[in-house]
């Protein structure tokens, strides 16, 4: 069996005739599909079939059936005129972690393997929990692209948010912004490390640099660090494991330590696409159609710690390829 | 007692004072002896000139703003010309000169002036000064006291806060989260995370105090009051729509402009030096990631940077470089009639750069020359045409945070970076110190 072989016309076409069924569209998109813009790729050239509109599903179902497109994609935004992209109500939260694109692989392989999805999922595991647990976020849908996931929130209470404050939500989930270590109160100033903070922001910070030192390579490239500073965080890094930040940093150098910190943060913010999270009007591949660059399946995840996309968004037609 | 309205003005309280008083607005020019014997009677008040007293509400406007700039930038600020501002016995003259000038600004400048940005900032700091100078039994009191009318509801979800974090009032790394909620309350604190900061070996009080205490607290009602004097502003705005202005309301905003103007430079996005006018662009003094941007893209995102970033960015800084200072809109046409300086200029740079990335932009993506011509402001066309202009707005240049999003390996940094937001202020300040090492 070959895997993440471009899928031919051929097996579009099976894919969407034999094994792609309406259901399959989450209810999240189903039940606003009147709203909603959908763009289609018919040569694999990019999405150039855009400002599409289904006032039903039956109609979403005929098309994809008899156009058995390259790609399909539908806007994360809802509009009153869609066709138009006219009269903009809201737009999903979108963050999207694409497997290829991770600052810091682990595995170094050309365009995705196991290792790189399953550092994606990891990204995408903490993502969610810090969207969940700091900003209380709860109708939150994981789908996965193809070469990554999309992580799509539809709580209605950030739908209608701007894009500033999106940038705002993307910085702080990713840690992407250095916390300041300098606070005040009527005593006197305070000099405090972001580790030493095990709560807000810098928690989360916390838990994204670790995460990176974690996943350092000998080939890693980071701003401003030397092939001997790194050297050196990968020596030490064990003691992060049992939360010793405090000799880590001195036995890396206190100011060697601010160089590392950084430069993770400059790198965090490559962890998901910015532009599409601040885009109120992106539109995003489809749950349920086929990503016919690497033949898998776009799907919804249930449940992220038992998917596999190896075995759960392999199309049948990948499985009977000689 | 602390007055509401002394620290908020838009209180229920300060809006019936503003409605006893009954809003004459005839009478800003009289003399005002209970005004005077008021900020007579503050020993802290330096008296020593007659020219420190405001006699009027149009003089205690002004002086509010006067202040301001004075505070901000004079070297030789003395806080005692200005004790009144910071006497609760002033609450009620203060709470009328503080709607008289956001009537003014809002029915000659608007929301989106420099100006607005200018009373708005004013207001937080007055806020801020005061509640300093607040016992801090008083000050914890009424600050608590106005959170609670500001905000109604037991818990404050940080979505609440979004137009404050969407305006950069607040950030959202600055507030304590847990489910959603802003954890203001020190029981509520104490209880998420009071165990767990005890195993740091760290006082959880403390830990409070330091991460919220009042601090948290002052800095939502501050942010707040701010936001709603804005939004005042704004709502005054509109109404000037149906309602003819008061002539002494735009006589107090032309007087208030022009303190403002005095001290310009300390102003909105002022860090980026003067105001330049159109001239020939200078490659030289363009920022790093202009400069890597003219060097063309070697990776995926050569769209963003050709049309939406350099685009814009080229364009104003040849044809508008003082956009961010100036009130006015302007088109390309307005500076540039026959559109020659953009055809022989500014495009050919920008083609440049495209035919630079790899691959070369237009060689795949012809259709993004049409795109260029869109963010000029020309409609989705092929030639420029002056027939077409306002069809699409001109683009202004992108900020530094959005290039930070959007195409983070442009931005490396240099000193003079670090203190200015756009890459037009970049250059405007270079043009300006360049000019001025002249």
């Amino acid at each position: 069996m070959e895997m993440f072989k471009p899928a031919t016309l051929e097996e579009r076409r099976i894919y969407y005739r034999e094994e792609w069924d309406i259901k399959h569209v989450p209810d999240f998109i189903v039940n606003s599909v009147e709203n909603r813009e959908f763009g289609f790729d018919h040569f694999g050239r990019g999405p150039n079939d855009r400002y599409k509109v289904f006032n039903t599903p039956e109609y979403l179902k005929r098309f994809m059936k008899s156009k058995t497109p390259f790609a399909a994609y539908c806007s994360v935004a809802f509009y009153e005129k869609p066709r138009k992209r006219d009269g903009w109500i809201k737009s999903e939260l979108v963050f999207d972690v694409d497997a290829k694109d991770i600052p810091i692989r682990t595995c170094n392989c050309e365009n995705v393997c196991e290792i790189c999805l399953r550092e994606a999922k990891e990204i995408v595991s903490s993502i969610i929990d810090t969207l969940k647990g700091d900003l209380g976020l709860n109708n939150i849908h994981l789908v996965y692209s193809g070469r990554g996931y999309h992580i799509r929130v539809l709580d209605e209470d950030v739908m209608e948010m701007d894009s500033d404050v999106r940038s705002q939500i993307l910085k702080y989930v990713v840690g992407a912004d250095l916390p300041k270590d300098k606070y005040d109160d009527s005593d006197g100033i305070y000099n405090l490390e972001h580790f030493s903070i095990p709560f807000g922001y810098p928690k989360v910070f916390t838990e994204r640099v670790k995460y990176a030192i974690n996943h350092l390579t000998q080939d890693s490239k980071l701003d401003d660090v030397n092939a001997k500073l790194l050297k050196d965080v990968l020596t030490n890094r064990n003691l992060l494991d049992r939360d010793e930040w405090g000799l880590f940093k001195t036995k890396i150098g206190p100011l060697r330590y601010k160089k590392v910190v950084k430069a993770i943060t400059s790198l965090n913010m490559g962890l998901v696409d910015a532009k599409v999270s601040i885009d109120l009007k992106r539109i995003l591949r489809l749950p349920s159609s086929l990503h016919s660059k690497v033949s898998m399946r776009c799907m919804e995840v249930k449940n992220i710690n038992s998917f596999d996309p190896f075995t759960d968004a392999v199309p049948q037609f990948v499985w009977e390829r000689k | 007692m602390i007055s509401m309205s002394f620290i908020n003005p838009l209180s229920d309280e300060g809006k019936r004072i503003v409605m006893e008083d009954g809003g004459n607005l005839d009478r800003i020019y009289d003399e005002n002896s209970q005004l005077i014997d008021i900020v007579y009677s503050i020993s802290a008040q330096e008296t020593s000139d007659d020219a420190f007293i405001p006699k009027n509400y149009s003089d205690l406007v002004i002086k509010r703003v006067e202040w301001f700039i004075e505070k901000k930038s004079d070297p030789d600020y003395k806080h005692k010309k200005y004790a009144y501002l910071f006497h609760r016995e002033i609450t009620k003259m203060d709470t009328i000169a503080f709607y008289i000038l956001c009537q003014a600004i809002g029915v000659k400048f608007g929301p989106n002036s420099r100006e607005s940005r200018a009373v708005v900032e004013l207001q937080g700091q007055i806020i801020e000064n005061r509640l300093e100078e607040l016992l801090t039994s008083e000050r914890t009191e009424i600050t608590q006291k106005i959170l609670n009318n500001l905000i109604v509801q037991d818990k404050i979800k940080w979505t609440q806060l979004a137009d404050l974090v969407s305006s950069k009032k607040i950030s959202l790394q600055e507030l304590v989260l847990k489910d959603g909620n802003v954890i203001l309350d020190r029981e509520e604190f104490m209880e998420h995370f009071g165990e767990i900061i005890k195993k740091t070996n760290r006082p959880p009080e403390k830990m409070y105090d330091v991460f919220i205490g009042n601090r948290i607290k002052e800095l939502i009602i501050i942010k707040m009051i701010m936001q709603n004097t804005e939004n005042y502003i704004k709502s005054v705005h509109e109404r000037v729509k149906i309602i003819e202005p008061n002539p002494i309301l735009l006589k107090i905003a032309d007087k208030v402009s022009e303190v403002l103007s005095k001290e310009i430079r300390y102003y909105g996005s002022g860090s980026g030096g003067g105001t330049v006018k159109a001239s020939p662009l200078n490659v030289d003094l363009f920022p790093p990631c202009i400069k890597s941007a003219l060097e063309g893209i070697k990776s995926g995102g050569r769209n963003e940077v050709i049309v939406l970033f350099l685009t814009p960015f080229l364009s104003y800084a040849r044809l508008n470089p003082s956009v961010f200072r100036s009130n006015a809109t302007l088109k390309v046409s307005d500076v540039d009639p026959d559109l020659k300086i953009t055809k022989n200029e500014i495009l050919p740079m920008i083609y440049d750069a495209a035919d630079r990335c790899s691959p070369p932009l237009f060689d795949d993506q012809p259709q993004e020359k049409i795109n260029i011509n869109a963010k000029l402001g020309f409609g989705m066309h092929d030639e420029l045409n002056p027939q077409h202009e306002g069809e699409t707005t001109w683009y202004t240049p992108m900020s530094c945070e959005k290039v930070k999003l959007q195409m983070p390996a442009l931005c490396r940094p240099d000193e003079t970076c670090k203190s200015i937001g756009n890459p037009l202020s970049y250059y405007t300040r270079k043009i300006w110190q360049n000019k001025s090492n002249k």
